[in-house]
């Protein structure tokens, strides 16, 4: 895995299962968090197996972000956009959570209606349509279990689509600070042709700053190769970026340097947007990811050079095919008799 | 306060067949996924050059293939569909074996599969009663090292099913552990495994106490243990393991199958075997009847087993017969499977018992909790129950003909206890520990293992009993 899936797996596989088994009553009621400090609830009763309920949290966002009741901006309707027609947004959402969604899986389209409709020469444009259909509804509960990229990236899409179609927005040339992680922001600057997008980043575990110092080197590094020519334009520097004037002083600290990331217009174009957006936020969580990985790396060829230099060691033991041959007589002590015990006393 | 601590720690119970993993808190695990790893090493295999230039393609596409793996279902899909993944079992017996498969193993369950970040979260991890001092040191270096986790508590499996026990044989149906009923014991749990784990605080019940005596009779799909527990303390000296688990079932039936010439192709038939396990055999009372029962009977008993061969796709069906009782039955008479082991597992338990400390044995019969995968075949629990009060029974009777009739000794009360969640009983069991405020003070933290190094991990407090 090299990328981070924008859907939640567990989330996914939950209303795959609901979806496969609708009517069959099931009480369920799961917390789970994921990366970045987003907590997911979904609930299930027995009464009313038709409906799942689905509270996020987000993580606590830093004063210079703009929330408006507790979602970021354009969330609401990105919401609704997203998911029209079987999702219902519940005013005030659950206890210490941001949003409750209440999906209504009766409203999908459904499995196995009723063929009777279609005569038997019709059968194979039913199939033909229950195949669609399936994929149709796996589309939508994929998007359903990215609830979180709905949500927490509606801010940068909707930006990032206003470069898209180059409207001219208001907000051009004016900094936008958006949530990254709990109480931490990264930094866009919407412009005509093009948005920057700085990163700072910051990493707890001192091994872990190197390692992730390096590797963010490597990436502007990997960005000049051949091939890469039309990828997103990638800076790092050990300072804020000029970008940065405007912003808060606390936000301009940032232990592993700043990432600058220029979109295009053309990073933008139809379905690339999604990807865009996810991968942008969650950039930390996948840096930080690349970083245990190649620690957990780094330990497996340790463990191997170890283990080869061991065996150089034990062939180059003195004798040490003699004492293969003497095997289990080998042995650490010996039993003495008594009498070998007393004279030894003496 | 540490944010970590009011985050829920993520459980991962780690078996030879199967990997239970989630969040602290929930009745159920999230995943429960083969322990199996596909690795991609056909980069390995590549011819060396000296030249420069190939040299760093090659380390590029070796960097790459660390990526190149998978773990659970994909990696078995992948293996069948390709030969360029190599299946590698991180865990034999019990005990890891491959620590790089066992690393990358715990990488994608934390990163692809539960999505956290494994700095924001305590972990628990579980280990056999068996386990070396020296694997416990090593998975404290790699969560630790590589995983960066706050806190760490590796935590025995047969202490967390006896715990999971306790709290299901409360509960009298299915239905109720789906939900509410569970969480209104969950307070009563939790105190409980307060003092189970030797969290303790002063006002603990002492009804708990007589409670968290146990024998834990854990068949997994690569180990047997059967692990005495008093008042929350290991009795490690009594601790018996048999070389008999759930994979030597799927082996049984494999060849049972093979003998009898049925027509599933080689490449699947452990597969096949394996699910033909899990959906259909069940324990019988006794064999002979049983034989005549499906011989008199073949429609109801003979089942089909329908599949499609992964090579050429034609579909094709076997029968399955003898199998679905004979598998079980290698628990109970070893002898027709293998040759050197011949020990009956009632038999193992007896011993076991009788090994203990002779104050604990009445309280040990009377609460035998099961867990693992391997022991959810039907009526399991009663035939296990029936065969070894037969054999304490015996003995009680041996003795008072000896003793000449004229002590009456007081019956001993043998009890087995069976639950519908025994297939998860140990996740279960560290889902309720982890959710104790007191778990975040008995783990090992960043610190402390900062400050000492991987030493920390080496004891665990249950095994520090007056035993």
């Amino acid at each position: 895995m090299i990328l981070l899936q924008s859907h939640s797996r567990f989330l996914l596989q939950t209303l795959l299962n609901r979806v496969q088994n609708l009517d069959k009553g099931v009480e369920l009621d799961y917390h789970w968090i994921e990366f970045d400090d987003v907590r997911f609830h979904i609930q299930v009763s027995v009464k009313n197996p038709h409906h799942v309920l689905l509270s996020v949290s987000l993580p606590t966002p830093p004063p210079e972000t703009a929330f408006v009741g507790g979602l970021p901006l354009g969330a609401l309707e990105a919401i609704k956009i997203a998911y029209s027609g079987f999702v219902q947004v519940l005013d005030p959402p659950r206890d210490g959570f941001n949003l409750t969604l209440k999906l209504n899986l009766s409203k999908l389209p459904p499995d196995e209606g009723s063929t009777s409709f279609f005569s038997k020469f019709d059968l194979s444009l039913w199939n033909g349509l229950m195949v669609v259909y399936a994929e149709y509804k796996h589309a939508i509960l994929i998007k359903i279990a990215s609830v979180r990229e709905v949500v927490l990236g509606a801010p940068l899409r909707l930006i990032l689509k206003g470069l898209g179609s180059r409207m001219s927005a208001s907000n051009i040339d004016r900094l936008v600070a958006l949530v990254h992680r709990s109480k931490e922001s990264f930094f866009l600057l919407p412009q005509a042709e093009k948005v920057t997008v700085v990163f700072p980043m910051r990493f707890k575990d001192s091994v872990d700053i190197v390692l992730a110092t390096s590797f963010l080197q490597e990436f502007v590094e990997a960005r000049r190769a051949a091939g890469l020519n039309n990828a997103p334009l990638c800076l790092w520097s050990p300072t804020p970026p000029l970008e940065l004037k405007g912003a808060p002083a606390e936000s301009l600290s940032a232990n592993a340097g700043f990432i600058t990331i220029v979109i295009f217009p053309r990073h933008v174009e139809g379905k690339k947007l999604d990807r865009t957006v996810w991968s942008l936020s969650t950039f930390h969580a996948y840096v930080s990811y690349h970083v245990k990985c190649s620690e957990g790396f780094m330990h497996t060829r340790m463990r191997r050079r170890v283990e080869s230099l061991i065996q150089a060691l034990d062939r180059a033991k003195p004798g040490s095919e003699d004492s293969k041959k003497a095997g289990g007589n080998n042995a650490s002590f010996r039993r003495l008799s008594l009498k070998e015990g007393r004279a030894s006393w003496k | 306060m540490d944010p970590a601590a009011s985050r829920p720690a993520v459980v991962i119970d780690n078996g030879t067949g199967y990997t239970k993993m989630g969040f602290a808190g929930n009745v159920e695990p999230c995943f429960i996924v083969p322990s199996v790893v596909a690795v991609n090493e056909s980069f390995l295999n590549q011819s060396r050059t000296s030249s420069k230039a190939n040299w760093l393609a090659q380390h590029s596409a070796g960097v790459m293939a660390d990526l190149d793996f998978f773990i659970g279902d994909e990696a078995l899909a992948k293996s069948r569909s390709s030969s360029t993944y190599n299946l590698t079992h991180p865990i034999r017996q019990g005990q890891v074996e491959n620590w790089d498969a066992m690393e990358r193993f715990w990488q994608q369950c934390i990163f692809n599969y539960l999505r956290c970040d494994p700095e924001d979260h305590y972990f628990l991890l579980t280990e056999s009663p068996l386990t070396a001092p020296e694997s416990r040191e090593y998975t404290g270096e790699i969560m630790f090292e590589t995983f960066n986790v706050p806190g760490l508590y590796i935590a025995v499996n047969s202490v967390l099913a006896l715990a999971a026990g306790y709290t299901t044989s409360k509960l009298s149906s299915k239905r109720a552990l789906a939900g509410l009923e569970l969480r209104y014991y969950w307070f009563k749990i939790l105190n409980f495994v307060c003092f189970a784990f030797a969290l303790r605080n002063d006002d603990n019940d002492l009804d708990f106490l007589c409670e968290m005596t146990g024998v834990v009779v854990d068949v997994g799909d690569g180990a047997t243990h059967v692990v005495p527990v008093a008042d929350g303390y290991v009795i490690g000296s009594s601790i018996k393991s048999i070389p008999i688990a759930g994979k030597d079932v799927t082996l049984f039936v494999q060849q049972l199958m093979r003998e009898r010439g049925e027509n599933v192709p080689p490449e699947d038939s452990f597969e096949v075997a394996r699910k033909v396990k899990e959906t259909y055999c069940y324990t019988s009372s006794d064999i002979v009847k049983e034989f005549n029962k499906h011989d008199k009977e073949p429609s109801k008993y003979i089942k089909q087993w329908r599949g499609i061969k992964p090579k050429t796709g034609a579909p094709y069906s076997c029968d399955i017969g003898y199998e679905r009782f004979l598998g079980p039955e290698v628990f109970f008479n070893p002898e027709i499977y293998s040759t050197e082991y011949t020990t009956p597992l009632p038999a193992v338990i007896d011993k076991c018992i009788q090994s203990a400390p002779i104050d604990t044995r009445r309280a040990l019969y009377k609460n035998i909790v099961l867990s693992g995968g391997s022991t959810m075949f039907r009526d399991f629990h009663r035939r296990l129950q029936r065969d070894l009060k037969k054999i304490v029974d015996a003995r009680v009777v041996a003795s008072e003909a000896r003793l000449g009739g004229e002590i009456r000794s007081q019956p001993v009360e043998v009890n087995v206890v069976s639950h519908p969640i025994q297939r998860f009983a140990v996740w279960f069991g560290g889902s309720v520990l982890a959710s104790t405020p007191e778990f975040f003070a008995a783990c090992h933290t960043k610190a402390e293992y900062e400050e000492y190094g991987a030493s920390i991990c080496r004891t665990n407090p249950v095994f520090k009993g007056m035993y």
